[in-house]
């Protein structure tokens, strides 16, 4: 409602500054009117235009007259003037003579609109590598060659092959499949993009893992040729050990040249492994793992709206202002800032949308709508007396299914007062119409026989509030998607079942009562657990965006584990930023920072908690309505290679010490020598610690600055210096930084002799063990979670497999977490940078404020409550999965029995599923109600 | 039993899931026999056992649970 | 600032809507068009207006009270600056404070979140998108790593 979609839009002028923009859109025809356009799909099947397939990456075809796919939003078609027979060439107009409600208007022009703007946030994602230009790989040339994205389309259920994976060139399916990763990322030779793209390592492992879903027969053999396994986010590390253990292969190489197989069917490979051999090898398909490119429209939008680029074309911000362009109120988000997984993606969104919100603060309400409805009239006391409104759909279901005997048979039904016929049902003036037949018939329920509740429900409910009943007194019969359009050649039993899926409604909704949604009163606060860089920034997003915060921190100081790092990854100085952000949040007015405060107790639910706070000795309770934990994590204190009994063995932040105090000392040394996954990726602690591998390669490259002469040792397994970070990595190398791979089962051994250390790693390309000698040794320790055993307790939340909190979902909702009202940021979610810690932070305050942004909370009306049958027998307490059930001790008339806390419940049932005497149901699906739909079939249903 | 037997299943279908599936074969018009009756819940696990026998006892031919 | 649509301002003052149009196209009643077939007028100017049509007050009233007016939301945490504060200069280069709204280009994953965050905590959102449909390049896949969750 407070969002204007403009689909087919492109920004043509842009100007003003922050807090004041003007904007100029052109909005390109679509040739389809969107109020009339039902999306039956006519026009698409009568459209005898057919074109590539952009959605499907060219796999497939689809019509001049098209959706982009399935469940687009808007579900309306549209025409493409490019590829239109009439647009193009001026004859043809098949869709418009056969569309039912006269929405194809070749008339439609493009359409200028201006609209006024506070601020900008810029998300026009990437642009898949194209790989054509690499005549080595034969992509294009090769029939069997085929991108990473064209065999994401290959394997979807709704794509070209419906699932089912065949190989282009003989539609077989392919048996042995291999995919060479980095195709256009960390290459500098043939195309310009030195960085890393982040993803493809994962999304390579995942297409393997499902490859084998979508054949069907035989044990495919999948092949990952890479150069290192970038597996370094949340479970990512995980999933790459349970694909090695099903047997996917992974071989370190980088293939350099693909040719045709016999008859242009699959390929052949040759490829140098890591020992040096040369291997060749078949395969059925190759899949090419492309890169993330900028988007190409990149630069046009920089110019357009006056922002810089890098020089990788992705816009230019800082790692303390992760979303901000260079210009003031315009933010940047996705991967147009920089190659980016999902889950970062959804995050750094909700950063950006936290910086509009900081700049526009003042602003905001000043142009968002709230409907207001007429008063509901009460039709508890009275006979239920319903209207039935059969929609044609045009002819989707009037074609198959005779609706005039559906509406006479709606007549014949019990309680029924009212049936017709629409040829629309959901159009806006049916809208008008269905409400004066409330009026005029004094109808207190109503039945829809249409299309989908999950798409039209709401639109019906708001009707009937508009005519002044529960919206809850509605109940849809599909009889499009689940009948008209799947019986298309029997019409009759479909003219059967749609009478059966009437009389089901019927029954039903005459059970319905008034749903109220539930209002919760918000405690206009919020609480921030940790006071280091993530905690800080949470709590300044939150009252810069005008809400009250109290900020606990356990230590007797602010800043977290910054104070003892130096620089970032992009080598901006971490003081200063520190100094400035800790002075902030002890001066703002809406901030109250409790040092020494450790949380002794939670209770309540999103919108009121209160919790008891111990600050220095002394108890003290706060209410909140919301909280961010930031928690932060440590640094593993290492029990290998002799870590502790030589001065000379540090970690990385005792290393970081050592340089700031000491740094001409530290560069008078001759070997330096850095182990990495210390305490990480081993079976103990099997995750990526994300982070250290930039660290080690950050400081040896100060090293090498400092002393050139320097030897200075990395020893890895694999190196993860992901998106930009890559210009590191390539750095150290050119200066001349050594960087030798170890396995897990061939672990350097460092030993002492006399008075010098040394460190013995086998060096597998050489394939000759070596003794290096070391100054200093630098273990890259691993990030280790606190312990969070209280923090679960108190908050009901979970942490996974290896400590960390978990979040609701990592794709979907990366910063809530399974507690509604909580949020996570910064290391204790997961290791991280500071850029993400930041971003992160400020996402979990965006994602706060959208709760306190609200004086009460609207709770879904779907919620279980409890009936007189209730026993307290307590079975349903440990079912519920969101802990919304309490038994309540004290007994009434001799019997103790449950209660619900709403706020927390969220209506899935499994409470009245385990109940063995209906003493608690959901609102809307009680037992009775769906008895009513189950008897009401079974009355007199045959199929 | 008789050779046209046609049986009739009730089918519990999660909104969510199942549900959404039944609409986007609509959408997709895959075409299946016209046999089963679908009752929306909120999810699977809210079908109650003694639902599904209730049907059963009321001579539905089977009962599907999809979630 | 007051946002109308021209029939349900006819429908009030009892006009046909062509009536309205033209109004608005000669400049007597000085609303400058935005998006959805709507319009901004002043507050100030819109009562003027109505004076000069000889519009009783009563409807006028009747119209601001029904939703026709953009009306900022008091909220307890923070003093929210009046509507005619900010909007009074506009055209000739407001100073007074922000615009409540956002635009968003792109609408893949990352615009639709940042869409949904801003317009659920009180701020317009125009949500531009070059394609016919929102979805973006998450549409397109299969599943994802590293729960194998389908993509939609």
């Amino acid at each position: 409602m407070n969002v204007e979609l403009l689909t087919l839009s492109e920004v043509e002028e842009f100007s003003g500054n922050e807090g004041n923009f003007s904007v100029r859109i052109k909005k390109n025809p679509r040739y389809v009117d969107m109020d009339k356009c039902i999306a039956c799909g006519l026009c698409m099947q009568k459209c005898p235009r057919k074109v590539d397939d952009e959605f499907n990456m060219g796999v497939g075809k689809r019509k001049a007259a098209y959706i982009k796919y399935g469940q687009s939003v808007p579900l309306k078609y549209a025409i493409d003037a490019e590829h239109c027979i009439y647009l193009t060439r001026g004859k043809c107009r098949a869709c418009e003579k056969f569309c039912p409600t006269g929405a194809i208007n070749f008339e439609d022009r493009e359409k200028h609109l201006s609209i006024d703007v506070g601020a900008v946030i810029l998300a026009p994602g990437f642009h898949p590598f194209d790989p054509s230009g690499f005549d080595f790989y034969g992509y294009g040339r090769i029939t069997d060659v085929v991108t990473s994205l064209e065999y994401e389309r290959m394997l979807s259920a709704s794509g070209p092959c419906m699932g089912h994976l065949i190989r282009p060139s003989d539609h077989t399916e392919p048996k042995k499949i291999a995919w060479l990763q980095c195709v256009g990322s960390r290459s500098t030779n043939r195309c310009k993009n030195g960085y890393c793209s982040s993803v493809c390592c994962m999304y390579a492992i995942k297409q393997a893992v499902v490859t084998a879903e979508h054949l069907n027969e035989g044990i495919p053999q999948q092949t990952i040729f890479f150069m290192d396994i970038r597996s370094h986010g949340k479970d990512f590390e995980r999933y790459y050990e349970t694909a090695a253990a099903k047997g996917i292969r992974f071989v370190r190489a980088r293939p350099h040249t693909i040719l045709a197989g016999k008859n242009n069917m699959g390929v052949t490979m040759q490829y140098t492994a890591e020992d040096g051999r040369m291997h060749c090898e078949d395969f059925d398909l190759a899949v090419l793992s492309i890169g993330l490119e900028a988007p190409e429209d990149g630069p046009v939008l920089a110019a357009k709206f006056g922002i810089e680029l890098n020089s990788y074309g992705f816009a230019q911000t800082t790692d303390f202002e992760p979303v901000r362009s260079t210009r003031p109120g315009i933010f940047v988000t996705g991967a147009f800032q920089a190659p980016k997984d999902i889950p970062q993606a959804v995050t750094e969104a909700s950063t950006a949308a936290c910086e509009a919100a900081r700049a526009l603060m003042p602003a905001r309400g000043a142009l968002t709508h709230e409907k207001t409805y007429p008063a509901e009239q009460d039709v508890t006391s009275q006979e239920p007396v319903i209207g039935v409104f059969v929609c044609s759909c045009g002819i989707n279901i009037a074609s198959v299914v005779d609706v005039d005997a559906v509406a006479q048979y709606a007549r014949t039904l019990p309680h029924v007062g009212f049936v017709e016929n629409n040829l629309f049902t959901c159009s806006a003036d049916t809208q008008s119409l269905i409400a004066e037949k409330i009026r005029e018939h004094h109808l207190n329920r109503v039945v829809i026989a249409a299309c989908t509740p999950r798409t039209h429900e709401p639109l019906f409910q708001d009707t009937l509030r508009e005519a002044g009943l529960n919206g809850f007194l509605v109940e849809m019969a599909n009889i499009r998607n689940h009948n008209a359009w799947v019986h298309q050649a029997l019409p009759e039993a479909a003219t059967q079942k749609a009478k059966d899926q009437v009389r089901m409604a019927v029954a039903r909704v005459a059970q319905n009562d008034p749903l109220r949604q539930l209002k919760v009163d918000v405690v206009q606060k919020a609480l921030v657990i940790g006071g280091g860089v993530a905690g800080m920034n949470a709590a300044l997003a939150l009252a810069d965006q005008g809400f009250d915060c109290v900020l606990l921190e356990k230590s007797d100081r602010l800043g977290g584990n910054a104070r003892r790092l130096a620089a970032t990854d992009r080598g901006q100085k971490v003081a200063p930023m520190l100094t400035r952000l800790i002075e902030r949040t002890e001066s703002h007015a809406r901030i109250k920072v409790l040092k020494k405060a450790v949380l002794r107790s939670a209770v309540g639910s999103v919108g009121n908690f209160v919790s008891k706070i111990e600050v220095d000795g002394d108890t003290r309770a706060v209410t909140y309505g919301t909280a961010v934990v930031a928690t932060g994590a440590a640094e593993y204190q290492p029990r290998e290679y002799l870590y502790g009994q030589d001065e000379r063995i540090m970690t990385h932040l005792q290393f970081d010490d050592q340089l700031a105090q000491n740094e001409a000392a530290v560069g008078r040394a001759r070997s330096s020598v850095f182990i990495q996954c210390v305490g990480s990726r081993e079976p103990q602690r099997p995750y990526c610690s994300r982070l250290c591998c930039t660290h080690s390669v950050k400081n040896a490259l100060r090293l090498k600055t400092l002393n050139p002469e320097m030897n200075v040792y990395i020893l890895y397994r694999d190196i993860r210096t992901y998106g930009e970070r890559e210009d590191l990595y390539k750095s150290a190398r050119d200066l001349g930084v050594i960087f030798i791979r170890y396995g897990l089962d061939s672990q350097p051994v460092v030993s002492r002799k006399g008075d010098d250390l040394f460190v013995e790693v086998f060096d597998p390309v050489a394939q000759l063990p070596l003794k290096l000698y070391a100054d200093y040794l630098v273990l890259a320790a691993a990030v280790v979670p606190h312990d969070h055993q209280a923090l679960v307790e108190l908050f009901k939340c979970g942490v996974n497999a290896d400590g960390f909190l978990n979040e609701a979902h990592p794709k979907l909702r990366p910063v809530d977490m399974s507690v509604d009202g909580l949020f996570v940021a910064g290391l204790c979610h997961y290791p991280k940078p500071m850029d993400e810690s930041i971003a992160q932070a400020r996402a979990a305050a965006s994602r706060a404020g959208l709760i306190l942004a609200k004086e009460e909370m609207q709770l879904d009306a779907i919620k279980s409550y409890v009936t007189e049958n209730c026993d307290g027998c307590a079975l349903c307490v440990d079912v519920c999965p969101y802990r919304a059930i309490k038994l309540e001790q004290e007994k009434i008339d001799g019997r103790s029995h449950i209660v619900t806390d709403p706020a927390l419940c969220k209506g899935c049932g499994l409470c009245a599923a385990t109940c063995p005497k209906e003493g608690v149901y959901v609102h809307g699906f009680t037992l009775p109600q769906l008895k009513a739909q189950v008897e009401a079939l079974l009355a007199e249903a045959t199929a | 039993m008789p050779e046209d037997f046609e049986p009739v299943i009730i089918g519990f279908l999660c909104n969510w899931c199942a549900y959404a599936g039944g609409d986007l074969a609509g959408v997709s018009r895959l075409q299946y026999p016209p046999n089963m009756r679908a009752v929306r819940v909120m999810c699977s696990g809210m079908v109650h056992p003694d639902i599904v026998v209730h049907a059963l006892q009321k001579g539905a031919d089977g009962a599907l649970v999809m979630g | 600032m007051i946002e109308i649509r021209v029939g349900k301002l006819a429908r009030m003052l009892g006009v046909h809507r062509n009536t309205v149009s033209n109004w608005i196209k000669s400049g007597k009643f000085s609303a400058r068009p935005t998006v959805g077939r709507r319009y901004l007028i002043e507050r100030a100017d819109f009562i003027h207006f109505c004076r000069n049509q000889g519009i009783s007050e009563d409807i006028t009233a009747q119209f601001a009270n029904s939703g026709g007016f953009a009306k900022p939301r008091a909220h307890a945490a923070y003093p929210v600056a009046r509507d005619t504060d900010r909007h009074t200069e506009k055209g000739g280069g407001m100073t007074d404070g922000p615009i409540g709204s956002v635009m968003v280009v792109g609408g893949g994953i990352a615009g639709m979140q940042a869409t949904l965050d801003l317009a659920d905590s009180g701020y317009k959102v125009f949500l531009v998108e070059k394609s016919a449909g929102i979805g973006g390049a998450m549409a397109q896949l299969d599943k994802t790593f590293p729960t194998n969750d389908c993509a939609m």
